[in-house]
């Protein structure tokens, strides 16, 4: 029951993104047409295109052309390529989801040590560089963060590539790391804080005194008691970024020359390129739909208590 | 902690930045190898009837040959590569008329596949251009009332009215034969692989009709690569050639003895300054548009570019025959700038709005501007813009009145700058391509006299009188023409910058 609930309001937020992404982009006081035709276009041949695109009915019956067709399952072609959306989503996905699980398990697997570390060696030299990474991850905007990376380890180095996105399996990694650390960046000294602050609540509670009276090892009562109980929050977080970088991570992609979502969908707002536009926000909303259903799902795995309720 | 210092310091380390390869200095080309080039922008189509950015033209025309092209440019002279010659046509004539336009295709010609090329190859092509409700050159094809073939090898363009730029609009990629639902090439290259937003291989086409000019075995173009970044890639071999460097990376590079030799410049096909519409007050009133061309400091605009442009005294660039070399630009003036605006009536100056395209470069410009124009007491408020809705914005009479004018050739004739952005007949309340709403009968007479006139001395002539009228005149504020500037790696050899086609490769080839 609570699945289909779910569902529906998944459905409802979806619509609900698509509808306001569409009221946005036809307020832009642009005209597509004359974009797409250049500076040699005569009236008669931007008609034509107006024609051809819907672009020359009403509000209503705009929306008609454009979000209906998505009902049906047809997200159109490209104003600017004339090539179907569905295949440039298709082409620029993956990348984008490469990137955005590289991302979150560098920020799971780096973020969480960081935080326990901290919060068990509160107070001594490990809480505070701890602390420094965070600081300095979190207030460092992602280009500085790209561009110094970028500069250091591939250009001075020659670690790593320097842009691109790789043939091979190997390779494909290789190009991945820079990118995927940069963008982990924020989220690594962002979790290492919510772990850190969770676990030092959770080491004061009585059950911790229990579990150590029972006799035992320091670490179960860390990584068995403790930290199981400090993860609920960052399922919330992890959820969350997972959906946002799903839509795309703009600045990143755009620096590494990464083929992803992000790329296209700036590329398509400037255009005015409805479809693609559209399109787009299609899937990211989709992907913040449901990676807000596995967060409830695993939140229910998590804690026990959760799952009897409706 | 100290991984961290370390890091830092060997990154503080000097490090060789010269060229790291040398020609091995080959006396007669090469073949072979692979040239590898980055752009900041994407390949956004490949449909030659579609196509109408540069960076796609990159990969449009190596795909794609016409019946006539440009010469091939030749480095260090600023006039060569705009000769139109023959290509898939082996020679054509021009009626006396200059209404019949008769080729006849070089002997052999074949598409990629082998298929023979043949006269209604071409027909199919146009008429498919003229057919697409959104292609942007069906508009190029205005004045032709006719084309047939009176045999298989024959072409025949029958004009409604004679166009002098004809010959020059039939340089155009979208004039190139195809056959329908094929994907078949007819230039020195057929596409490998094309990896969208990413890179795009074209492999040597051997069946080119001049194969044996072509060296190189791939062309392979990685797209969306941010300019500064191209350069890293480049100084680390990982590409052959870098255009259009960042300001830093720019003065770096025509500063090193050892790099000079193989930075280039040319000044392309292009015009930039400040477009009013002359319709609308104050810029109805010619005084003051020649005093916000006095008050404009074109050569901070310059030194703002790095230098890699020229100052300008109207819209046509270097180069383009009929352009007036004698007339000289507007001074820098400002005490002459608020002498002409209090003559016009405002002692107390102006408030404008001036809107441009929302790029870093536009914007460091239009601060400049702005800065000149405060001098004079002109206070401007700049509106950047996305392309769209600036070229919406620009196009409507009663839109913004004042903002950057940009043109970019699509051939290398004053048809395309003159007719286009001046004749009363491009004006139109929405969608005006003559964007500053100019009318005057007399250009009028001129731009038509100038279309239809055969002899090029006199066509030269009338245009440098159209110049002389549109500087006094002033549409616009004429400010520069720019360079493009690209480094190649010392072994790539054979290339120069085309006034039109910019980076075309194809001729070039790797002497290593």
């Amino acid at each position: 029951m609570m699945m289909v609930k779910r569902l529906g309001w998944t459905i409802v937020v979806v619509w609900f993104a698509i509808t306001a992404t569409f009221v946005m982009a036809t307020a832009i006081p642009a005209n597509p047409a004359r974009a797409l035709l250049g500076p040699h276009s005569t009236p008669e041949a931007i008609a034509k295109v107006e024609a051809h695109y819907c672009l020359d009915r009403g509000f209503l019956g705009r929306y008609a052309c454009f979000v209906g067709n998505i009902a049906k399952g047809d997200l159109g072609e490209s104003f600017r390529s004339k090539r179907p959306v569905s295949a440039i989503i298709v082409e620029h996905l993956w990348p984008t989801v490469q990137l955005a699980l590289a991302a979150i398990v560098l920020q799971l697997l780096v973020g969480i040590p960081l935080g326990v570390l901290a919060a068990i060696r509160r107070k001594r030299w490990q809480d505070h560089t701890a602390n420094l990474i965070s600081l300095l991850g979190q207030s460092a905007p992602a280009f500085v963060i790209a561009t110094l990376a970028m500069y250091v380890l591939a250009y001075r180095f020659g670690w790593f590539p320097i842009g691109g996105y790789g043939d091979t399996f190997g390779s494909r990694l290789h190009h991945l790391v820079l990118p995927a650390a940069t963008l982990a960046a924020a989220g690594i000294a962002y979790y290492a804080r919510i772990v850190r602050t969770e676990m030092i609540d959770v080491l004061g509670e009585d059950f911790i005194r229990t579990a150590r009276a029972k006799g035992l090892s320091e670490r179960d009562v860390v990584v068995k008691h403790a930290l199981r109980n400090a993860l609920g929050p960052l399922v919330t977080l992890v959820g969350l970024d997972l959906g946002v970088m799903l839509g795309g991570a703009v600045v990143i992609e755009f620096i590494f020359a990464w083929p992803g979502l992000g790329r296209e969908l700036l590329q398509a707002v400037l255009e005015v390129d409805l479809p693609l536009i559209l399109g787009v926000v299609l899937v990211a909303a989709i992907a913040i739909a449901i990676a807000n259903l596995l967060v409830d799902l695993v939140y229910r795995w998590l804690d026990p208590r959760l799952r009897d309720q409706p | 902690m100290k991984a961290v210092v370390l890091i830092a310091l060997a990154a503080c380390n000097g490090m060789d930045r010269g060229p790291h390869e040398r020609a091995a200095g080959h006396a007669k080309p090469v073949d072979g190898g692979t040239l590898r080039y980055a752009t900041k922008d994407r390949v956004v189509s490949l449909d030659p009837a579609i196509a109408y950015d540069e960076t796609s033209s990159y990969a449009v025309h190596a795909l794609h040959d016409t019946l006539v092209d440009y010469a091939p440019a030749v480095r260090g002279d600023p006039h060569s590569g705009t000769d139109i010659v023959p290509h898939l046509a082996e020679r054509y004539e021009v009626s006396p008329d200059g209404l019949t336009y008769h080729f006849w295709l070089r002997p052999g010609i074949a598409f990629s596949d082998g298929t023979p090329i043949v006269a209604a190859d071409f027909v199919y092509a146009l008429d498919r251009v003229r057919a697409k409700p959104d292609s942007p050159y069906a508009q190029f094809l205005v004045d032709v009332a006719a084309i047939t073939t009176p045999v298989q090898n024959e072409l025949v363009f029958q004009l409604a009215r004679p166009n002098m730029a004809f010959l020059a609009i039939l340089t155009m990629s979208f004039t190139t034969p195809l056959r329908p639902n094929t994907e078949l090439a007819t230039g020195p290259f057929v596409l490998e692989r094309w990896d969208q937003g990413r890179r795009l291989i074209v492999k040597k086409n051997p069946r080119y009709w001049d194969a044996a000019s072509i060296h190189l075995d791939r062309l392979e173009l990685i797209e969306n690569v941010p300019r500064d970044v191209q350069f890293l890639m480049f100084e680390r071999g990982e590409l052959d050639a870098a255009e259009r460097l960042s300001a830093a990376d720019y003065l770096w590079i025509t500063e090193r003895q050892d790099w000079a030799p193989y930075v280039q410049h040319r000044t392309a096909m292009n015009a930039f300054g400040s477009r009013m519409n002359v319709t609308q007050p104050p810029f109805d009133d010619r005084r003051v548009r020649q005093a916000l061309n006095y008050a404009v400091d074109k050569d901070h605009e310059v030194k703002l570019l790095e230098g890699a442009a020229v100052i300008s005294h109207g819209i046509l660039p270097p180069g383009m025959f009929g352009r007036d070399d004698a007339l000289t630009p507007y001074p820098h003036d400002p005490a002459k700038a608020r002498a002409l605006l209090a003559e016009a009536g405002h002692p107390n100056g102006l408030d404008l709005e001036y809107v441009v395209l929302a790029d870093e470069e536009a914007m460091r410009l239009a601060e400049s501007v702005k800065s000149d124009l405060a001098e004079v007491g002109v206070r401007i408020r700049i509106t950047p813009m996305s392309f769209a809705a600036y070229a919406t914005a620009i196009g409507s009479k009663s839109g913004p009145a004042f903002s950057k004018g940009v043109q970019l050739a699509d051939f290398a004739d004053p048809v395309d700058f003159f007719d286009l952005r001046f004749a009363s007949s491009e004006i139109h309340d929405q969608s005006s391509n003559n964007d500053s709403f100019y009318a005057n009968p007399e250009l009028d007479r001129i731009l038509a006299a100038a279309r239809a006139e055969p002899d090029r001395n006199e066509r030269a002539a009338l245009y440098q009188s159209a110049e002389r009228i549109l500087y006094a005149d002033a549409p616009w504020i004429w400010e520069y023409h720019q360079d493009v500037t690209e480094v190649t790696q010392p072994y790539v050899a054979g290339y120069a910058i085309h006034p039109i086609w910019l980076r075309d490769f194809s001729r070039s080839w790797l002497d290593r």
